[in-house]
């Protein structure tokens, strides 16, 4: 299994346990809080109880949200492409011949040289004009083989799963980093492939270089740094070196996660302060320990998870303006 | 299969916009070499290739203008022109709105790209890419 698909794995299994864990405790509180809006806030328990859910129904929406928004983007998308396509030009004919691509190449018309995977059950690789009159019949095949990597895994597919569990769990904020690094690493693994298809880096080296913007200065961060390096400065230093990149998560998302998923159990296994062994328990030790506490971890981890939420958002308005 | 001829295809509206006309570039590539000009010198510049009218170059130069490409000064009963940017930085502006506008575009749903065109690539990072690309191919078998 390569690295990237490790990390999904890892990612898939640690949404799903959190998915668990936090619909446990959605379903605790649902009573609580029916009783709470029958007849108002009685004890720190109802108001612990109505804050969380408020935490799990903007968890719902931003998973729904996320979800529509790129199946949205996805059809404005391809509404566009097939405005624009044009009969595939003979160097992306000859570029193709034996790479088992027959029929899912598109190529529109663009001043903007770019290719990139799309579609979920059954990808396509787009390629734009500019991108293909930009490029040598050598560079072509090498950007080929990389997208066909691409198309062969369905990233589109697993990009959109791992978005909608990254939104909808932003109160586990590892799982973010966990999709933003397996984002790096699924280009890394495409660029060697594309080397190792080709025979050497030449190529795709070549390609990426003449891909590159004139300003040095471009930073839009839409696909996710990792430390200091952009995302295609770690693509070069991968090609250069071949070193494996390390996975670089923040402590504070690690903390937060465990955290965040242990104050959920603990406020499942009290029933958001119903259950006989809490009301046994004095008052003094009970409410913080067991409810405020817990509670106040869920929400720390909800702000940072949320602001990583919102980055690419503002990074978007940025882009827009 | 015939290959396209690319020029003759109707370009999207928005990819339109974001490059400046044959005119247009005529009239900036001259600006750029005498740093500053008026309308007149312009045209008579312009004469020695080709004929156009004096209003013709008075309206792209206004143009220019409004689009914040030149600056101008009244000098008298007339505007002097001055380019906002020197050519680099003009093609570094292009290069980031073309990337601005690839992003707003696509943004999710080119969710697998070929990215290079989207990211910061610094000096150093520039020449390793470089150096690879140069490298002879013997070296790497």
């Amino acid at each position: 299994m390569k690295r990237a698909d490790r990390v999904f794995t890892i990612m898939l299994g640690l949404a799903l346990a959190s998915s668990a864990i936090l619909l446990a405790l959605l379903l605790t509180l649902v009573p609580r809080v029916e009783q709470l809006v029958g007849r108002g806030a009685e004890d720190t328990a109802d108001v612990v109880a109505a804050g969380v859910l408020l935490l799990a129904v903007c968890g719902i929406s931003l998973g729904l949200l996320t979800l529509l928004r790129q199946l949205v983007a996805t059809a404005v998308l391809i509404r566009k492409l097939v405005a624009q396509k044009i009969a595939l030009p003979p160097s992306v004919v000859t570029a193709a011949t034996g790479l088992d691509l027959h029929g899912r190449i598109d190529v529109v018309f663009d001043e903007r040289p770019f290719s990139f995977c799309y579609w979920f059950l059954r990808p396509r690789i787009c390629l734009s004009t500019a991108l293909v009159e930009r490029l040598d019949s050598d560079e072509l095949r090498a950007v080929l083989y990389h997208e066909r990597y691409h198309l062969r895994q369905r990233d589109p597919l697993r990009q959109i799963v791992a978005r909608y569990f990254a939104a909808g769990l932003y109160v586990v904020p590892v799982v973010d980093e966990l999709l933003s690094f397996h984002t790096l690493q699924k280009e890394i693994e495409a660029d060697q492939e594309a080397v190792r298809a080709s025979g050497d880096v030449r190529s795709l080296a070549s390609a990426l270089y003449k891909l590159l913007p004139d300003a040095d200065d471009v930073s839009l961060g839409l696909l996710v740094p990792v430390s200091s390096l952009s995302v295609t400065e770690a693509r070069i230093e991968q090609l250069v070196v071949g070193r494996p990149l390390p996975i670089a998560l923040s402590p504070v998302s690690v903390v937060l996660s465990g955290g965040a998923l242990v104050a959920a159990a603990v406020l499942v296994a009290v029933k958001g302060g119903a259950s006989v062994v809490f009301e046994t328990l004095p008052p003094l030790y009970a409410v913080p320990g067991l409810l405020v506490g817990p509670a106040s971890l869920l929400f720390a981890a909800a702000i940072d998870g949320g602001l990583h939420q919102l980055r690419p958002l503002t990074q978007r308005l940025f882009a827009q303006t | 299969m015939s290959r396209p001829d690319l020029r003759r295809l109707r370009r999207p509206e928005k990819a339109e916009e974001k490059f400046l006309g044959p005119l247009e570039t005529e009239v900036m590539a001259r600006l750029w070499k005498r740093r500053s000009a008026t309308v007149r010198d312009i045209v008579e510049d312009l004469a020695r290739t080709r004929e156009l009218a004096y209003t013709t170059v008075m309206t792209i130069m206004v143009r220019l203008h409004e689009k914040g490409l030149l600056e101008r000064t009244r000098e008298g009963k007339t505007y002097v022109y001055r380019p906002s940017h020197t050519r680099d930085e003009h093609r570094a502006r292009l290069s980031r709105d073309l990337v601005r506008g690839l992003v707003a575009e696509f943004g999710d749903a080119a969710l697998a790209a070929f990215s290079a065109e989207l990211d910061t690539v610094d000096a150093t990072h520039r020449a390793a890419l470089r150096r690879l690309a140069q490298k002879d191919t013997r070296e790497t078998r």
